[in-house]
């Protein structure tokens, strides 16, 4: 088992609060137990071992993806649920209630990310993380402060074989 | 008294005494006043509250502030640090929406004021050489100066008329500044309003900055046909001695081309530059098309990397975007360093009261490393004089020269692959990895890493193993950089009245799709070679392409198949498929200015102190959007925030999330995608256009599809309407993979309909969204929810209604 809660030195943002460091086992529960999950993968995502890992992901938790960036090309032919969506603009939606999401069924209690420059992810995150109740959970190889939730800095590979684990747990 | 402006008197009794009045403050503003005629819109000389009801709550009621705050807590007074987390409220009572609104407008204020003074330094300077009277000969035009127009009311035509406008622009930023100051303004909606306020600032400033600089150091003026000059670090010619200069102020360096000139030196020694000051000694003197000999190096991020490099035999810098580790650096290689400006003098000892020939002994010597002179005539001579000297003795101890080969191995090899340098680097850069291929003899990944390196250093302070990971990065890519070649066309300035004529109708009519404005600083997501992507496929689109600074540079870097760079192969005129260079960062001034007289010229409303009528207008109808993608200074938010008050969006790269706002619309919300008819004040529903005022991209390849979607207004005619969606469709798809799932929500009436896929959306519309089609005439018969009426009259301000 790889242990994802280590290395959690800070990168852009300080302050107080800082994400809770969890491995897969835990973030496999977390996304199960999640009334309304979103999956929102940005454009590293592309990268093949990822893109692999994210659209299994998608298809065994039956998520909905929000495909940020120039991501969404690797999902069109993938089976998934996939639309396009920028990033910031999505950050801002989810911190109204009154947003109707991305199937008119309402707004998101949960995000899974992955895929992203952990500068421009933390970055949107701060603001769903000070100005909404959305719960946010980070899967990538970086430790993001603003998530709720983050796997810790890991390696690639670290990462990979994380993601393994997180798609047996779910 | 206070009547009196100008003037010299003398006491009788005191035969000695004279007194001189060279201006008192505000009495200019108010005899410019006294002396105004013509129509005049509500706002001359605004101040704090000026825009705030009647157009900056409108905007800020559809395009919502997004904060993002960089640090959850405020460390701003001593009652605190405080715990802001959730939005709570610190021990003064503001909250953390609050004190991120301050946060943002603090950085708009500091750009408005970088701007600003730069202005008052070259008008101050430059009335002092040529005196109050050298008139404003900007090209052909009778627009001269539109944001002073829009903002204070009037039209000055001499250096001298320009001082009430800079008067006034000094004076708001220090009210501005106040409310900084813990328990004044808490409000975040309010520190919005006047971050706006600040940004029309700030496009007064650069103006100021920018007309007087082509005014009096003969600047080309309006000139579609400015020269092409060479950019790149390739280019420098290393067996000459090298003058290298970096900042954003002209004022010193043309001292030096003059003393250059003087004793025939151009082809013997090289004078290139970094950031805005770099382009604009390209323009010095280029009104008459002299031979350009002034070269570009490039933007902020080649700062350390060329001096690192040791090709430069003297260093002088001016102001802004200048490192605060020149001085340390250029003293490891020899390289002495000159501070030509009041606001960096990097605790060096002046040397203005010292004679010229005694100053270059001490700085040959090495005795000081550097030494402030801000006698212009001195810094000429000495500068010049000092790059002849050093260059042999520079070469002779072999500063010159990069690391050897054995050097860059023993540096690779004591890699710990600790991971420290990718964690710290701002632009995520893999360089253990690259380091580990290193090691085996592969420079290749190394190599990879110097496009995309701001070269900032973070990655060599985290390093416990010392390495030098940028001069590594640098000696893998020698090849690379000395084939960094390619041409920039020098900063033409304005856009003529004639122009505006000439390309207003089709902008507004939509046969233009858009304006893109390609500005800004070089911290850019995936490497310099973004923004040419961006330049070159909304070219071929036939936009007009407007770009100034860092961005101007880095487009002009790249070439095609044929060798020929974007601005070889597009005209520079302000007309459907041109590549306008205006300049440097103040010349951003003139692509706001272009839309404002697009409003004036074409459309005839009355510019003077009428800035909301004029931004409505933009928002309106004039497809226009920005592009600062590699937002790094604090100059940058001020010249976007500029750009939103005046009605066009601006997409941002990522790395402008940390500056903790955005203004992104709720396209969901119908409520707030309504308009007045002017002719009658009825409400009247518009499509979600644009739907942000300052958001940022992931890719660059996302940023092109949101820039053609943002240049879609409601006012646009069924022509236009039609090309521009065709454009937004096809790059949604091209970049995106799929036609974009809101496009029906743009279309009024079958003619809107892109018109190769008419027939197709048609059947998409009657089968996805249920609206009822006459298949025989190809006509929509019901469904879209915002009706088209040619002779409607869009406008967001009540008071330009009719019946209002
Ligand atoms: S300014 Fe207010 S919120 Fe900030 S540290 Fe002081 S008391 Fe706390
Ligand atoms: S100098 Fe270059 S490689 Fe090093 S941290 Fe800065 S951007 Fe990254
Ligand atoms: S910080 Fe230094 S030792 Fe560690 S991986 Fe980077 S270059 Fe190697």
């Amino acid at each position: 088992m790889v242990d994802t809660t280590k290395n959690t030195k800070l990168f852009t943002s300080y302050g107080v609060t800082t994400s809770k460091a969890i491995n897969p086992d835990m973030a496999a529960k977390m996304i199960s137990k999640a009334k309304r999950p979103l999956f929102v993968v940005g454009t590293g995502v592309l990268q093949p071992e990822l893109l692999d890992r994210a659209v299994k992901i998608a298809k065994k938790a039956n998520l909905p993806i929000a495909a940020t960036g120039s991501s969404l090309p690797g999902f069109l032919d993938k089976d998934v649920d996939a639309s396009y969506i920028n990033l910031h603009q999505l950050g801002f939606y989810l911190t109204d209630p009154k947003w109707p999401g991305l199937d008119e069924k309402g707004n998101y209690d949960m995000v899974i990310v992955l895929g992203f420059k952990k500068y421009y992810i933390n970055q949107v995150l701060s603001g769903t993380k000070n100005f909404s109740s959305v719960k946010a959970i980070s899967i990538g190889r970086d430790y993001i402060q603003n998530a709720t939730m983050s796997f810790g800095n890991i390696s690639k590979e670290d990462n990979y074989a994380a993601l393994d684990e997180l798609i047996e747990n779910l | 008294m206070s009547k009196l402006t100008t003037g010299s008197f003398s006491i009788e009794d005191l035969e000695s005494v004279q007194i001189t009045i060279n201006n008192i403050v505000g009495a200019a503003k108010e005899a410019a006043e006294a002396e105004e005629i013509g129509p005049m819109g509500p706002t001359p000389f605004p101040g704090l509250a000026s825009y705030r009801d009647d157009w900056n709550l409108v905007l800020l009621d559809r395009y919502e502030p997004v904060i993002t705050p960089m640090c959850d807590q405020c460390c701003y007074c001593t009652y605190g640090p405080c715990d802001l987390s959730n939005n709570k409220r610190g021990a003064c009572g503001i909250d953390m929406a609050g004190h991120n609104g301050r946060e943002f407008f603090l950085r708009v204020i500091t750009g408005t004021a970088c701007h600003a003074a730069h202005g008052r330094h070259l008008l101050d300077h430059l009335i002092e050489t040529f005196g109050e009277d050298v008139p404003l000969d900007l090209g052909q035009s009778n627009v001269l100066t539109p944001n002073i127009t829009i903002t204070t009311g009037l039209s000055p035509k001499t250096l001298g008329e320009l001082k009430p406008a800079m008067e006034h622009t000094e004076e708001q930023l220090t009210q501005l500044l106040a409310t900084v100051h813990a328990g004044q303004e808490s409000s975040e909606i309010d520190y919005d309003s006047k971050a706006l306020f600040s940004g029309s600032l700030d496009h007064v400033g650069m103006e100021i900055s920018d007309i007087v600089q082509i005014a009096a150091l003969d600047f080309p003026k309006a000139d579609p046909e400015a020269p092409l000059v060479e950019i790149g670090m390739g280019t420098i010619d290393k067996e000459k001695p090298f003058l290298c200069v970096i900042g954003h102020n002209v004022a010193g360096v043309t001292y030096m081309m003059d003393y250059m000139e003087e004793n025939d030196l151009t082809d013997k020694m090289e004078i290139a530059g970094l950031c805005c000051t770099a382009i604009d000694l390209t323009r010095y003197k280029e009104a008459d098309r002299r031979p350009p000999y002034a070269k570009v190096i490039g933007s902020m991020s080649k700062e350390l990397k060329i001096i690192r490099s040791g090709m430069p035999d003297v260093i002088v810098v001016d102001e802004q975007c200048v490192r605060g580790d020149i001085v340390p650096e250029a003293q490891k290689l020899k390289i002495p360093v000159i501070a030509s400006n009041a606001k960096i003098m990097y605790g060096l000892p002046n040397r203005d009261n010292q004679d010229v020939d005694a100053t270059i002994e001490e700085l040959k010597s090495g005795a000081i490393p550097g030494c402030v002179i801000l006698d212009n005539e001195k810094l000429g001579e000495l500068t010049i004089r000092l790059t002849q000297e050093m260059h042999p003795i520079r070469k002779a101890e072999g500063f010159r020269e990069i690391p050897s080969d054995e050097q860059l191995k023993e540096w690779v090899d004591k890699c710990a692959d600790c991971g420290a340098c990718y964690l710290a680097c701002p632009i995520e850069l893999d360089i253990p990895e690259a380091m580990k291929f290193a090691k085996e003899g592969d420079y290749s990944y190394l190599e990879d890493l110097h496009d995309a390196c701001v070269g900032c250093r973070r990655c060599e302070q985290v390093c416990k193993k010392e390495i030098p990971i940028l001069s590594v990065i640098e000696k893998a890519s020698q090849k690379l950089i000395a084939e960094e070649k390619g041409w920039m066309r020098a900063g033409r300035g304005q856009v003529s009245d004639a122009e505006i004529r000439a390309e207003g109708l089709n902008l507004v009519m939509g046969t233009t799709p858009g304006i893109i404005a390609i500005i800004g600083c070089p911290n850019y997501i995936g490497g310099s070679k973004d923004v040419y992507y961006i330049a070159e496929e909304f070219l071929k689109r036939n936009y007009i392409v407007a770009v100034t600074g860092c961005g101007a540079m880095d487009i002009g870097m790249y070439k095609d198949e044929d060798g020929k760079t974007l601005y070889e192969k597009y005209p520079g005129g302000f007309e459907c498929g041109g590549l306008l260079n205006n300049g440097s960062c103040v010349s951003n001034a003139h692509i706001t200015g272009a839309a404002e007289k697009v409003a004036g010229i074409f459309a005839s409303r009355t510019m003077e102190g009428n800035l909301a009528e004029i931004a409505d207008y933009t928002l309106s109808r004039v497809g226009a959007c920005g592009l600062a993608w590699g937002a790094f200074s604090q100059k940058a938010s001020s010249i976007g925030t500029g750009c939103n008050i005046l009605g066009i969006p601006a997409v941002l790269g990522a790395h402008s999330s940390k500056y903790r706002r955005a203004l992104i619309a709720k396209t969901y919300d119908e409520s707030k995608w309504k308009v007045y008819d002017a002719r009658n004040g009825e409400e009247m529903p518009i499509p979600p256009a644009p739907e942000f005022l300052l958001t940022t991209a992931e890719t660059w390849q996302e940023a092109i599809p949101m820039m053609a979607k943002a240049c879609i207004r409601p006012s646009d005619n069924s022509m236009g309407r039609s090309i521009k969606l065709t454009h937004w469709m096809e790059l949604h798809e091209k970049y995106l993979g799929e036609r974009p799932k809101d496009w029906w929500k743009f279309i009024r009436n079958e003619a809107d309909l892109p018109l190769a896929k008419r027939a197709d959306l048609l059947k998409v519309l009657e089968a996805d969204h249920g609206w009822e089609i006459d298949w025989k005439k190809k006509k929509i018969i019901s469904g879209p929810k915002i009706k088209f009426d040619v002779s409607a009259q869009p406008t967001n301000l009540k008071r330009l209604c009719k019946e209002a």
